[in-house]
């Protein structure tokens, strides 16, 4: 009786689309712990973990943003730049002696507008997002380095120690102030993608927005919002940054709306749209940060990371392609067998 | 049958370079069946939309209950009453039956989308329609003709009091067209006012009371349909009386140029054999999932083959992809012209150039612009294609252009065999009979010609012989005098059954 239960709330998990990969991503992520505290026994003592951890945080939240937007089958490739102008203004209003608080306010305002003129650039003036994206991409990272005439700003001094605390150097209930940031924020958009309204739409546009306009969804703002939403988190994930080196740096978030693409590509969200769960971005930005984390831990070299991480992201997508179109190969072994059993 | 619910006045739409509807009215009564007819490119499809609100009016004036509506919207219209089915299927596949049939439409309880009351919501409505469909299932896991019933079902869903349906069974069985007619007319007595586009004239006899006919964007008439005939409608649809329905041309038959030996290629071709001679048409029938398509895809190459030889005349050729194919003098127009037949973002010229530029480029890889516009000139000529001009994109080309043009592009290489697919699905009937001249043509140059169809008149009208396929196999073959639709139907469900199966093993 109990066993029956427990395969029906299997069978409902595994019912979620998107669930099945997520899993046999988990499980990947699984060996690979297993693998690398095999190798180093300290890769599980709790402080790697708790850092760990913290370092997977601002790959979660921006791979969030980036998440959502594929989800409609567009890109957003401006949100490692918005990381940077985020990063770069925060901490110049704070040495220029604005309240932390208010200038964090402030930068996530500025942040959300570049994600209003991607959605209506995407969305109205129906440019291919790649090539909108990369070109809010170049004027936000030339935002970032103008706010303080093209130099890394200094420290945000003693004032802002709240401000730093609160996005990295603090903890609650004995974790990292940033993981619980990142806990906050997957819970709130991952209520809004699976159970609200907006969350049905953003899955419609992707599928097919053709249909949806004729269903009556404004797709226009839909996209919109969910270029908001990837702005949004990348303003948060530039907060994080200024807080965690205690200034501005002009290239901060470079590269980070690629492994935000990684992030979610690896969890199983589709890039052509209509597809993919948050719980696998999760796992994807876990994957990411335990290969970071694990091969330093097994002293290998910056370059053969990024080879390793590279290659994981291909054969993921990769594995993803095979399982998918090889469905009509198990078709064409059952006719052989068939035909076979005919012979006989 | 009541007052009238739709009224279009003087309504102009135009595109750019086109004037879509010129100066058309159209009234639908609360009660009726109105079958909205027409050639392709007549019209139909842009003034529903306008209807429906996915198309603004440039002019007119739009009438629903007898109020002025002003900016329709596809939203406003459904809240006013309208649902329409469009004729491309508009469903996200991605998504669940329940979540389509209540897109845009989401019962939530405080901002939370209440999934069970939609699901129970959706199971009623399939089960009122009497559709046997699960509504968690995913959209894009059903067959196609079910994804219909399910747009069907959405539409419905609204509770419309005008529903306009734009080719609704081109996708279904039998039996399901049976049941959306059960459909019909219960909502017909329910008082909604029904707007039915369709080509298949055989059909409307069931259910139609009225037909409005449209032509060139034009409004030409409105007829109760008792007291018409079909030839009446299809003289004012064409414009003209159609003498020959099917033309047929005799030929001497000649030497063998083409055989299927053996052929297997997955569940659907099985053991296909056939033989094609020079002067003769010959014609595959059968049922939808017969595995016509799958064995013009496999002599191709499109799909890779398990066993089989094929040879043009006498010799064989090794077929692995299309290349090889084209290269041995096979070539395939097939049935989704717009998908598999036409790039339809590049030109007409470049459409024709494509499969040939072996032929157009000099030794260096470049193209000859020269020998380009002559051959696109030719082809366009020969196959008497009207466009504006050979740089505008295929997409802009009617129905039954596109498919002379999927045509063209193989008659510039010198072919020995050209296989059809559905050749004439979607087009008009003036288009068909220009469809069918061409094959004859190319019957007389003694070119081989295979064509499916799962039209039986076109099938019985056009073909010297014709072949019967069933579940992958061809089970039986006649001379064009001797078939006839039962015998035809009677072999095209010659299913194997499963108690032989059983002895065999």
């Amino acid at each position: 009786m109990e066993n029956r239960e427990k395969q029906n709330a299997w069978k409902k998990l595994m019912a979620i689309r998107g669930m099945g990969q997520v899993v046999t991503v988990t499980a990947g992520l699984i060996v690979l712990c297993i693998v690398f505290a095999v190798l180093n026994p300290s890769f599980y003592s709790g402080r790697n973990v708790g850092n760990l951890l913290r370092q997977v945080a601002p790959i979660l939240i921006i791979g969030i943003g980036q998440s959502y937007v594929l989800i409609t089958g567009n890109i957003d490739l401006s949100i490692g730049s918005v990381v940077g102008m985020s990063c770069m203004i925060s901490a110049t209003l704070m040495t220029k002696g604005m309240n932390p608080w208010a200038a964090m306010l402030l930068t996530l305002v500025l942040c959300v507008g570049v994600g209003v003129l991607n959605g209506l650039l995407v969305a109205q003036c129906k440019l291919p997002p790649f090539i909108a994206t990369l070109g809010t991409m170049t004027v936000a990272r030339g935002v970032a380095q103008i706010v303080n005439n093209n130099y890394n700003t200094d420290a945000i001094g003693e004032a802002a120690q709240g401000y730093r605390n609160l996005f990295y150097y603090g903890s609650t209930f004995g974790l990292y102030n940033t993981i619980w940031i990142a806990l906050v924020l997957f819970l709130g958009f991952n209520f809004l993608l699976s159970k609200t309204r907006t969350g049905r739409h953003i899955y419609a546009v992707g599928s097919n927005i053709e249909a949806s306009k004729l269903s009556g969804i404004n797709t226009d703002s839909t996209t919109i919002k969910v270029y908001i939403v990837s702005a949004f988190c990348a303003g948060v994930v530039g907060l994080i940054t200024s807080a965690t080196a205690g200034m501005g740096t002009m290239d901060a978030g470079n590269m980070y709306e690629m492994y935000a693409v990684a992030a979610s590509v690896i969890g199983g969200v589709s890039t052509l749209g209509g597809q993919g769960l948050l719980v696998g971005t999760v796992v994807g930005a876990a994957i990411w940060g335990v290969l970071q984390n694990g091969l330093q831990f097994a002293g290998a070299p910056v370059a053969m990371r990024n080879i390793v991480i590279g290659t994981i992201v291909v054969i993921s997508v990769l594995l993803d392609v095979v399982i998918r179109t090889g469905k009509p190969k198990k078709a064409k072994n059952n006719t052989k067998l068939v035909t076979a059993q005919k012979e006989s | 049958m009541g007052e009238y619910i739709a009224e279009l006045n003087h309504i102009h739409k135009s595109f750019p370079g086109v004037k879509a509807l010129d100066d058309v009215s159209f009234d639908l009564k609360s009660g009726e069946v109105l079958a909205l007819l027409g050639e392709n490119g007549a019209g139909k499809s842009t003034l529903v939309k306008v209807l429906s609100g996915v198309y603004t009016k440039d002019e007119g004036e739009i009438k629903i209950f007898g109020q002025t509506v002003e900016d329709l919207t596809p939203k406003k219209a459904q809240e006013l009453g309208i649902a329409i089915i469009h004729q491309e299927l508009n469903m996200c596949a991605h998504l669940s039956v329940a979540e389509n049939i209540f897109l845009a439409r989401e019962k939530t309880h405080s901002g939370i989308l209440s999934n069970r009351e939609m699901n129970k919501d959706a199971a009623a409505l399939l089960a009122r329609l009497n559709i046997d469909i699960d509504p968690t299932t995913i959209v894009g896991d059903l067959a196609v003709s079910k994804q219909q019933m399910v747009e069907i079902a959405k539409a419905l869903s609204t509770n419309a009091k005008i529903l306009i349906m734009d080719e609704p069974t081109s996708a279904l069985t039998s039996n399901e067209i049976d049941d959306l007619f059960k459909i019909i007319r219960k909502l017909k007595s329910e008082g909604c006012g029904i707007v039915y586009i369709s080509h298949r004239l055989e059909e409307l006899q069931n259910i139609v009371d009225r037909v409005i006919i449209m032509r060139d964007g034009r409004y030409i008439t409105s007829m109760d349909f008792k007291d018409t005939t079909m030839s009446e409608i299809i003289s004012y649809m064409v414009g003209r009386e159609i003498k020959e329905k099917f033309p047929r041309v005799t030929c001497e038959r000649g030497k063998k140029i083409f055989e299927v030996k053996s052929l297997n290629a997955g569940r659907m071709v099985r053991n296909v054999n056939l033989e094609l001679y020079e002067g003769e048409i010959v014609g595959i029938a059968g049922l939808m999932g017969a595995g016509r398509t799958e064995t013009t895809r496999a002599i191709f190459g499109a799909d890779p083959k398990e066993s089989g030889q094929i040879f043009v005349d006498g010799r064989e050729a090794v077929i692995r992809r299309p290349i090889d194919a084209i290269r041995a003098g096979i070539v395939l127009a097939p049935e989704d012209r717009k998908k598999d037949g036409l790039c339809v973002k590049l030109s007409v010229e470049d459409n024709i150039a494509l499969p040939n530029l072996d032929l157009l480029c000099s030794k260096f890889g470049v193209v000859d612009r020269k020998k380009e516009k002559t051959m696109t000139d030719e082809a366009v000529k020969s196959l008497s294609i009207k466009l504006v001009s050979a740089d505008m994109d295929a997409a802009t080309l009617s129905g039954g252009n596109q498919q002379k043009l999927v045509v063209a592009k193989w008659l510039a290489r010198n072919s020995r065999v050209v296989m059809f697919d559905e050749p004439t699905r979607g087009i008009d009937v003036a288009a068909k009979v220009e469809i069918y001249s061409l094959m004859n043509e190319l019957k007389k140059q003694g070119i081989g010609v295979l064509f499916v169809s799962s039209e039986m008149p076109e099938i019985m009208g056009i073909s010297d012989r014709i072949l019967v396929m069933c579940d992958g196999k061809i089970t039986g073959e006649f001379a064009a005098g001797e078939a006839t639709q039962d015998l035809i139907l009677q072999y095209a469900t010659k299913f194997e059954s499963k108690y032989e199966q059983k002895e065999a093993i």
